[in-house]
């Protein structure tokens, strides 16, 4: 199979499972006013989050067709390689110059020469000539990759270890603790170094690096959550009735965990992303991403005359989703949960 | 409290044993050895000094189990020398680990030490100010430029303080650093700033939510109510109630002091220990960053038992069974 | 209680800070002396003169340590003067077809003074060098643990392979024999008939074949004369200090800290024989009285100098610089005396090829050299389908994929059009490179590659056997985001013919072990000359030198036997009518078949201060601080002219920050009521 297949089929199952998630959150009455409430606390957040996903969610499904226009000395490469829609948007031969143009600029910025496409890159071009709109849309797919595909690693381990402990108890819960307190006594960027070293480099592997590392935290507020939930009268009721380990965990227990789940999502996500940057900056971030662009620009700042527009697009969109998510981070936790997460703040 | 003290020692043991053994997953299974080797002597080196490096080094020995030496494998090697301190040498330079350590203390500690007072001082009186003007568009204010400072990422506090700082208003060098302490201030002065810009808003944030949750109870409003000045009940009542979240802050911070800031070490020059894990990074020295890795976690964990027999002190209610 | 006293200390810091506004970054006790400061980013792996083989090795070990011959300041083509050696040596054709070379060294040489030297007690000593230090060096380079990477090039000199494998032996069947003192030991496994100790101050090389480079390794500090004391003391055992670490040379400076992360400082070497004995008046001591064309112009032959009594500085400074920028910046704040042009300065400094008005008016000049290197891509010619194995098809594969690579652009694009297109492997200045030589496949021509590709069987790069665009791989151990920028540059150009190349850049490690197994397709690589003569570039593509199979610099894995024929004829001649004529025929070899796509020949622009006198770039990594001179006074001035600090903004913001507070509590005290 090839891989974009399985790239598009990952992208459809993360959608699938969150109108699934939404669809059934409608249900409860509890989750529907919180939506509510979220909408009507911080709509601007929300809608500029939703954007952001909607960038990443063009990007993310790609396909092959050599349908795209096509010149006589055509990019036969671009034609055989799956595309997604901003790719097609940006097509190189309509949009590719020699080298740097500043932003709506008609000539090249070193040299003069007058540029192909004169007046059609709203934020300028890069050392190589590419369109800095299209890279930079190019990197919300990449934030959302590494903040939601890890978190998506991070919260099963973290509820599935947590519940464990908390509801089992003995020498489960000690296995878990040692584990959570091993895992918290490493110094994070370290350990994330480490395993970047040992597992390799690549997205996969630095999603799975960051999995590894961000689940210890949310663990321990799952299990101190489930040593109150497992004391409830409906829990005693439900084994009292003689219901399975397993349901008491999947129909009592997890269900009221969800709303931690929504806010360790929300919370971690910012944290990931400029995670992502921070490595990027000392050489094994993910390729495409914001923080690679800030890296690669940060020398053109000393450039004579100054080239602003790379670090500037980048660092805007970074800067642009970490504050939505943090100020619907800060929105969530307010109106789900007011006291219990207090501490992580 | 001397038994918890023990007990939490014993337990403490088993999750350094923890610690070593995921290092020991990572550095020893994952790796090749033969790859090290090639990248330390270099590319022309015969096959010979390849496996004379290996030798020296001790990664010429089978993982974990020798038939004929049970105990002479890498594994045993490992916790051995981990748990006595004895790191060996640098598998990119050869020289010992020790040494560097040494080294890059002083600059780290020079550092950290200033930008954590500093940011401690800040962080709790920004905080009592927010605080103090809770529900006023100052406290307003200032959630919301917290929210932006935490969300600027670090790496750009770095490139504008730089830029604006030294380059434009020259009023310290760019980056470098010199031990002797006439000129050790000049050096420190943007790499400080910076960290405390990049550390500000969470740190503002979360003192804020700690004072506003203590002003709201009984003790508190009773204080009020007596007509006690607003000012007095900050400081005499709630940051004294509030010491506990703020050792618990501290300590998290304790290992950092010593390990330094791998970014803002590495950018401005400064030889701590973080631009030596740093350079171990680029080098492949993968001895030097599992000593980092290490020594950290041991600070840390030694940092929570200090939390917990300091509450104690702090707070006569707490008692450590 | 910590709080009131960390608060004590934040305070002092904070006021420290304050009065200490300034951004000079050395001690005010250096302000007036003849002292040079230079950067270096990463710091030496080795100062152990038979190891060391980077540049920023050579920077410091050649100052540290001289060596028997030199390179004239001065003169280009380089040109070889005495150094330690009383005169350069002539070859002579031993009737056994051998050849010898006999140096002499001077008399009266010392050490610098070092504990090592003091064998009996306390204290700093020094001893004279003798011939034997230098057959010690030798020794040295053939001694397995040491690990010298010229044992291989040198391993023509007579016998010396057969000492390196008797002492292996030796150290392997008696473990009583490894644990005696080196020199002992050295002495015991017998004598290299190649390296004969003619006398005390005499020393006769024999080669068993002709290689007239020979001379050029006894001015490299692989040769230089290494005293078994310091080997033999600085074992890194007890506390003593590595031999990698301390040199005890014979140069113009010694090291006086060796702070690898922060700072390398030399000083003067008060028993360099340049400085005991003034009078001798020796080449390597004395500052030349006669130049290039341009050098009286650029102001290096003024009389203030000329025929003066070397060195002219107090020592040399070097500061770890990691990152280029603030580097560069430092510099034009006036904080270093020499520096490269990083790339993201250059239209400030440089405009139409000459130094930029504003930076003339600080009083800098630039120099200008094509250095002897060579940057190119290769490809494996191991690989089946980019290699020899494919045959006819690989072969124009390769030619259409060099037509498709426009060194002017990326020589424009990356280093700022510091750079000639290379056109073989030979760069200017060295012998067999022709300014008129236009390699065919080396220019732009996309159509002709769209054709070549198309009679490879790869029409508009599609391959058949997938229906799409053929697949390669581009091999890389640099992760980086500027190398990304830069392989991307070639990958889109050939994505312009249609051919479907990706960048695997991995982990140092992974890409070693690619390298082994042979697996990889292209790559960049570049090369330095180690001296000035055609075989030190040819070579790199010699079939023993061969890379997965023999570890050497061939890494394109590039064999063909014609060309080995011509290149064992070409190495053992001196340059002349004949060396030419092989070197086109390799030329056309090379032309033909591909294995490399020459990309560039780097040119350096240094930047040197006005304070800083008679720099000249020797292109070579050679030490040139003994020549330079430095005017102390001027530099003070001019650093603290450049460097007031602009203190208004800290008002202002103090200022600022009062506005903001006060309408806070007016707000307050209004809400409040």
């Amino acid at each position: 199979m090839e891989p974009y297949v399985l790239s598009n089929a990952v992208a459809v199952g993360l959608l699938a499972g969150l109108l699934w998630a939404l669809v059934s959150a409608r249900r409860s009455r509890v989750w529907r006013d919180a939506g509510r409430e979220l909408l009507r606390r911080r709509p601007i957040a929300l809608t500029v989050f939703l954007a952001y996903v909607a960038i990443g969610l063009l990007d993310s499904l790609t396909w092959v067709s050599a349908s795209s226009g096509g010149t006589p000395q055509g990019d036969s490469v671009s034609l055989h390689k799956p595309r997604s829609t901003i790719d097609r948007l940006f097509p190189d031969e309509s949009y590719r110059e020699k080298s740097y143009s500043a932003p709506l600029a008609d000539r090249e910025f070193l040299g003069g020469a007058p540029l192909r496409h004169p007046g059609r890159h709203l934020l300028g071009t890069d050392i190589l000539g590419r369109d800095v709109v299209y890279q930079t849309l190019k990197g919300a797919r990449v934030a959302l990759l590494v903040g939601g595909f890890t978190t998506l690693i991070a919260i099963p381990l973290a509820l599935l270890f947590g519940v464990a402990a908390g509801y089992f108890g003995g020498r489960i819960d000690d296995a878990v603790f040692f584990l959570i307190s091993t895992l918290a006594s490493m110094p994070s960027l370290l350990l994330l170094i480490a395993l970047i070293m040992a597992l390799g480099r690549g997205p996969a592997q630095v999603c799975l690096a960051l999995g590894i590392t961000g689940w210890v935290s949310f663990a321990r507020v799952v299990r101190g959550e489930t040593l109150k939930l497992r004391e409830l009268d409906y829990v005693h009721a439900a084994r009292a009735l003689g219901a399975s380990d397993l349901r008491i965990v999947l129909r009592h227990i997890v269900p009221n965990l969800m709303h931690l789940v929504v806010i360790a999502f929300v919370l971690t996500f910012s944290g990931l992303v400029l995670s992502e940057a921070v490595l990027s900056w000392l050489g094994i971030g993910i390729d495409g991403s914001w923080g690679r662009m800030i890296d690669q620009a940060r020398d053109e700042l000393s450039r004579e005359p100054i080239i602003w527009w790379n670090l500037v697009s980048a660092s805007v969109a970074l800067f642009g989703l970490i504050l939505a998510v943090n100020l619907l981070g800060d929105a969530v936790r307010d109106i789900l949960d007011p006291r219990t997460l207090r501490e992580r703040a | 409290m001397w038994a918890y003290v023990v007990r939490r020692l014993a337990y403490s043991l088993v999750t350094v044993l923890g610690v070593l053994l995921l290092l020991f997953v990572l550095f020893f299974l994952v790796t090749n050895p033969d790859d090290i080797a090639r990248k330390a002597v270099g590319e022309k080196a015969p096959p010979q000094a390849l496996e004379q490096w290996k030798k020296n080094h001790g990664y010429d020995k089978p993982r974990f189990w020798n038939q004929k030496h049970p105990t002479d494998t890498m594994l045993v090697d490992h916790f051995r020398r981990m748990l006595t301190f004895d790191f060996g040498n640098s598998d990119a330079d050869d020289t010992p680990i020790w040494r560097r350590l040494k080294s890059g203390a002083g600059p780290s500690l020079s550092f950290m030490l200033p930008l954590f007072v500093l940011e401690l001082l800040l962080t709790i009186s920004l905080g009592l100010l927010v605080a103090f003007f809770r529900e006023t568009y100052i406290d307003r204010m200032g959630v919301i430029l917290c929210v932006l400072a935490m969300s600027i990422s670090t790496v750009l506090y770095i490139i504008g303080g730089q830029y604006l700082i030294a380059r434009v208003l020259r009023w310290f060098p760019i980056s470098g650093f010199d031990p002797s302490p006439s000129v050790i201030a000049r050096f420190l002065a943007i790499p400080v700033l910076v960290g405390l810009l990049s550390g500000v808003g969470d740190g503002v944030r979360f003192y804020r939510a700690v004072f506003v949750e203590e002003s709201g109870k009984d003790y508190v409003r009773t204080a009020r109510a007596k007509g006690c000045g607003e000012g007095r009940i900050l400081v005499y009542h709630v940051l004294r109630n509030s010491l506990v979240p703020i050792l618990t802050q501290v300590v998290v911070v304790i290992p950092y002091l010593v390990m330094g800031s791998i970014l803002l070490e590495s950018f401005f020059g400064i030889p701590g220990l973080g631009s030596i894990t740093f350079d171990a990074i680029n080098a492949n020295d993968f001895a030097t960053l599992r000593t980092m890795v290490y020594l950290g976690s041991l600070l840390f964990i030694l940092g929570q038992i200090l939390t917990d027999v300091s509450y104690t002190v702090v707070d006569p209610r707490v008692r450590l069974e | 209680m910590t709080s009131a006293r960390g608060g004590l200390r934040a305070g002092l810091f904070l006021l420290a800070a304050l009065t200490a506004c300034t951004n000079d970054p050395y001690p005010a006790a250096d302000a007036g002396k003849k002292l040079l400061y230079l950067t270096f980013d990463e710091p030496p792996k080795t100062l152990d003169p038979q190891v060391a083989y980077s540049t920023i090795d050579h920077l410091v070990i050649g100052n540290v340590y001289d060596t028997l011959l030199e390179y004239a300041y001065l003169k280009r083509p380089y040109t070889l003067i005495p150094g330690l050696a009383m005169q350069v040596p002539t070859p002579q054709v031993l009737p056994n077809g051998k050849v010898s070379y006999r140096f002499r060294l001077r008399d009266d040489l010392l050490f610098q003074d070092d504990p090592a030297f003091a064998l009996d007690g306390e204290g700093s000593k020094t001893r004279q060098v003798r011939a034997q230090d230098v057959a010690f060096s030798l020794a040295r380079i053939a001694d397995p643990e040491v690990n010298s990477p010229v044992f291989e090039t040198l391993a023509k000199i007579d016998g010396l392979r057969e000492f390196s494998e008797r002492l292996t032996k030796l150290r392997a069947e008696d473990p009583r024999f490894a644990q005696r003192r080196i020199d002992e030991q050295y002495a015991l496994a017998g004598p290299i008939p190649g390296v004969r100790v003619a006398g005390p101050l005499e020393l006769e090389i024999v080669l068993s074949e002709s290689y007239p480079q020979i001379l050029y390794w006894f001015a490299m500090p692989f040769t230089t004369p290494v005293p078994w004391e310091g080997v033999a003391r600085y074992d890194g055992r007890e506390g003593r200090d590595l031999f990698s670490e301390h040199p005890t040379g014979t140069g113009p400076w010694k090291l006086v800290d060796y702070d690898k992360r922060l700072r390398i400082a030399l000083r003067r070497n008060p028993n360099w024989y340049g400085i005991r004995h003034p009078e001798w008046r020796a080449p390597g001591a004395t500052y030349p009285e006669t130049g290039e064309s341009g050098d009286a112009a650029a102001g290096r032959l003024s009389p203030s100098v000329v025929g003066r009594a070397l060195p002219f500085l107090e020592g040399i400074e070097f500061r770890r610089e990691k990152e280029s920028i603030p580097a560069f910046a430092k510099f034009l704040q006036g904080y270093y005396d020499a520096s490269g042009i990083i790339k993201e300065s250059f239209d400030r400094v440089i405009r139409n090829g000459e130094l930029s008005p504003e930076m003339a008016a600080q009083g800098m000049s630039l120099s200008k050299s094509v250095l002897p290197a060579t940057y190119y891509l290769g490809f494996n010619m191991d690989d089946p389908v980019v290699g020899r194995e494919a045959g006819e098809q690989g072969r124009k594969l390769r030619e259409a994929m060099s037509l498709a690579i426009d060194s002017k652009e990326y020589t424009r694009l990356f280093t700022n059009d510091r750079g000639i297109p290379a056109q073989s492997p030979i760069p200017l200045g060295i012998f067999g490179y022709e300014e008129d030589y236009r390699n065919p496949y080396r220019q732009v021509d996309l159509d002709r590659a769209r054709a070549l590709l198309r009679e490879a069987g790869y029409p508009g790069g599609i391959d058949p056997k997938t229906g799409a665009p053929l697949k390669l791989s581009f091999d890389s151990p640099d992760t980086s985001a500027a190398a990304l920028l830069q392989y991307q540059f070639f990958v889109d150009a050939w994505r312009k013919i249609g051919l479907d190349v990706s960048i695997a850049a991995t982990s140092y490690n992974q890409f070693q072990d690619k390298i082994r197994r042979g697996a990889y397709q292209i790559f960049q690589w570049g090369w330095v000359a180690d001296y000035p003569d055609p075989e030190n570039f040819l070579f790199l593509l010699w079939t023993p030198m061969g890379r997965t199979h023999g570890g050497g610099p061939n890494t394109a894995n590039f064999s063909d036997p014609r060309y080995d024929e011509l290149f064992l004829e070409m190495k053992a001649l001196g340059n002349g009518e004949r060396r030419l004529e092989l070197i086109r025929e390799m030329r056309a070899i090379l032309e033909r078949e591909r294995p490399w796509i020459e990309l560039f020949h780097p040119e350096s622009y240094l930047l040197t201060q006005a304070w800083l006198h008679n720099e000249k770039s020797p292109g070579l990594s050679i030490p040139t601080a003994k020549y330079l001179d430095i005017n102390a006074e001027q530099r003070a001035e001019l650093r603290s002219a450049w460097n007031r600090p602009i203190r208004w903004p800290a008002y202002a913001a103090a200022g600022l920050s009062v506005l903001l507070i006060v309408p806070g509590i007016l707000t307050y005290l209004r809400e409040r009521q």
